[in-house]
């Protein structure tokens, strides 16, 4: 097995469990190792990242104490103290309304890390005179569930999806009408894409359509959330 | 820059003006000219000019409901034409060095729908780079050669003879490309594209509802890629044309109304049938262009044109 080959498996197979072939390469290769931990860590990291990230006071102390020395604030002495809570709190809100952007950015982390790892290639098809009718047999006991990396995305996704809707809920705006639509759209899509892939979980381009799926899902609640928090 | 534009009547031919009022209209005059250009008022029109010196990078994001248009002359200038129904809406306009920036910024969030129609018209040099972001209007771009990215909700993107690096992003809006040249990255949700006797030798269309449709020549070496999730894919081709293809479904059909014209692929990999799609693997001509066509559950037309 090769390098690019690694990189295949990766493709197809996702990060674990990699076959007997890839770890015997991989025990003799060092860059392949190096590039398997380096997306072990990314997953790792994205997985962990929380839906809200609240910094700790200290973090609003220093970066107000970097910005009086930048000069790019200034604070008179005598209001510091009395102002300092009105202060923190719109430095932390200000940084708060980022937040929920921030789960966003984690979320198409997670979705962009699994996709781009467990994406396979195109299946091969029929020449013309050959043309191939779909097979109507589904896959049984050898076949693997529906990968892991589509479920996490999935469950990723659906808790953002309360909160992004919840943020536009009340707008009529053509916008928010359109993006609810069309959030509806492609949760029917994915439905659909996610029975299919039950029957035949090895079928590699109804996979590729319901990674892209996911992947507009997120930019749709992003989109959301954005325009949410410019409403509100 | 007139009175009338201020919204001021000159003093009658012969008359003169009190000394008195000469340091407020002298103020006045220096005000208006130095404040961002966000101060028209109901129903009017806003216009500027910038000169550029090399090739000019626009930035337009119209956060109002209406449309943005751009064709280019051959002047070094870049003309920016806003209306408004309302002064609830502001235009922000501004300079840097060869980059131009648009916005039109809603001022009042409870305005009715009625009064967010803000429209831009732009005429840009030929070679220009755009950045265009619309909610819900149309982008009409003509005649510009340029990198552009153009994004919309839930406006239509309208192309004619443009040519460069093209990026249109929609919610639900769809893309019409007449006689584009160069590269083509379509994605939408629900919006449809139509390609139209285009000279690009780099497209990429996906959407997940709507459809497509490709009418015009494969350039030689091209490369091809048109997705629909639920949509009609239909490639339209003529007998001239030299290229690759595959198309293929996973729970819709292929229509291939060209077989006479498509003849299995001799000199690519051994292709092996799928056993979760279907499709069809061909060559027309040489096979010197790779034509990708798929879809999830539509249904994938290809043709030949009269």
């Amino acid at each position: 097995m090769q390098c690019k080959d690694i990189e295949l498996v990766l493709e197809q197979e996702g990060l674990e469990p990699l076959p007997e072939e890839a770890r015997a390469h991989m025990a003799e290769c060092r860059d392949c190792r190096s590039y398997v931990a380096d997306l072990t860590s990314l997953v790792d990291a994205a997985r962990k990242l929380p839906s809200e990230i609240t910094p700790p006071d200290r973090v609003w102390i220093s970066l107000r104490a970097q910005l009086a020395e930048e000069g790019i604030i200034k604070i008179p002495a005598e209001a510091t103290r009395a102002e300092a809570a009105p202060f923190w709190e719109s430095i932390s809100d200000f940084f708060r309304s980022r937040a929920l952007a921030t789960a966003m950015v984690g979320i198409l982390i997670v979705a962009a890390t699994v996709f781009q790892v467990r994406r396979s290639r195109t299946a091969p098809v029929a020449p013309p005179a050959q043309t191939a009718t779909a097979e109507s047999a589904p896959q049984k006991a050898a076949v693997p569930e529906p990968s892991e990396g589509f479920d996490r995305a999935a469950r990723a996704l659906d808790d953002q999806e309360p909160v992004a809707t919840g943020m536009i809920v009340a707008s009529s705006s053509p916008v928010d009408v359109s993006l609810r639509d069309n959030l509806k759209k492609v949760n029917e899509f994915i439905a659909d894409c996610q029975r299919h892939l039950k029957e035949q979980p090895q079928d590699a381009l109804t996979r590729e359509y319901l990674s892209a799926a996911y992947e507009q899902k997120a930019e749709l609640l992003s989109a959301m959330i954005e325009r949410g928090r410019s409403i509100n | 820059m007139s009175l009338q534009r201020m919204g001021m009547t000159p003093a009658q031919p012969g008359t003169w003006v009190k000394r008195s009022t000469l340091p407020v209209l002298s103020a006045g005059l220096f005000l208006w000219s130095t404040a961002p250009a966000q101060a028209a008022t109901a129903g009017q029109h806003i216009e500027k000019q910038f000169n550029v010196s090399g090739r000019p990078v626009v930035v337009i994001h119209n956060v109002a409901n209406g449309r943005i248009e751009v064709k280019s002359w051959k002047n070094k200038e870049v003309d920016v034409v806003g209306t408004q129904t309302s002064n609830k809406i502001g235009f922000e306009i501004e300079q840097v060095g060869d980059r131009i920036d648009v916005t039109a910024n809603i001022l009042d969030a409870a305005a009715q729908p009625l009064d967010l129609e803000a429209n831009l018209q732009l005429t840009v040099p030929e070679e220009t780079e755009l950045q265009l972001k619309s909610e819900t209007g149309l982008i009409y771009v003509e005649q510009v050669t340029g990198d552009m990215k153009l994004e919309s909700y839930g406006g239509d993107v309208h192309l004619k003879e443009v040519s460069g690096y093209i990026i249109v992003k929609t919610t639900s809006g769809s893309l019409v490309c007449t006689q584009c040249a160069g590269k083509l990255d379509f994605s939408s949700i629900g919006g449809n594209a139509q390609i139209l006797q285009p000279q690009l030798d780099n497209v990429n269309l996906m959407t997940t509802t709507g459809n497509i449709l490709f009418d015009g020549d494969f350039v030689r070496t091209g490369l091809y890629s048109m997705k629909s999730g639920k949509g009609l894919v239909e490639v339209r081709f003529s007998s001239t044309d030299s290229f690759d293809l595959k198309a293929q479904t996973a729970t819709g059909i292929v229509d291939n109304q060209a077989a006479a014209f498509l003849k299995p692929d001799s000199h690519g990999v051994k292709h092996i049938a799928s056993k979760f799609a279907q499709g069809l693997v061909g060559t027309v001509g040489m096979g010197l262009a790779k034509v990708e066509l798929s879809s999830y559950s539509g249904t994938i037309r290809i043709m030949k044109r009269d």
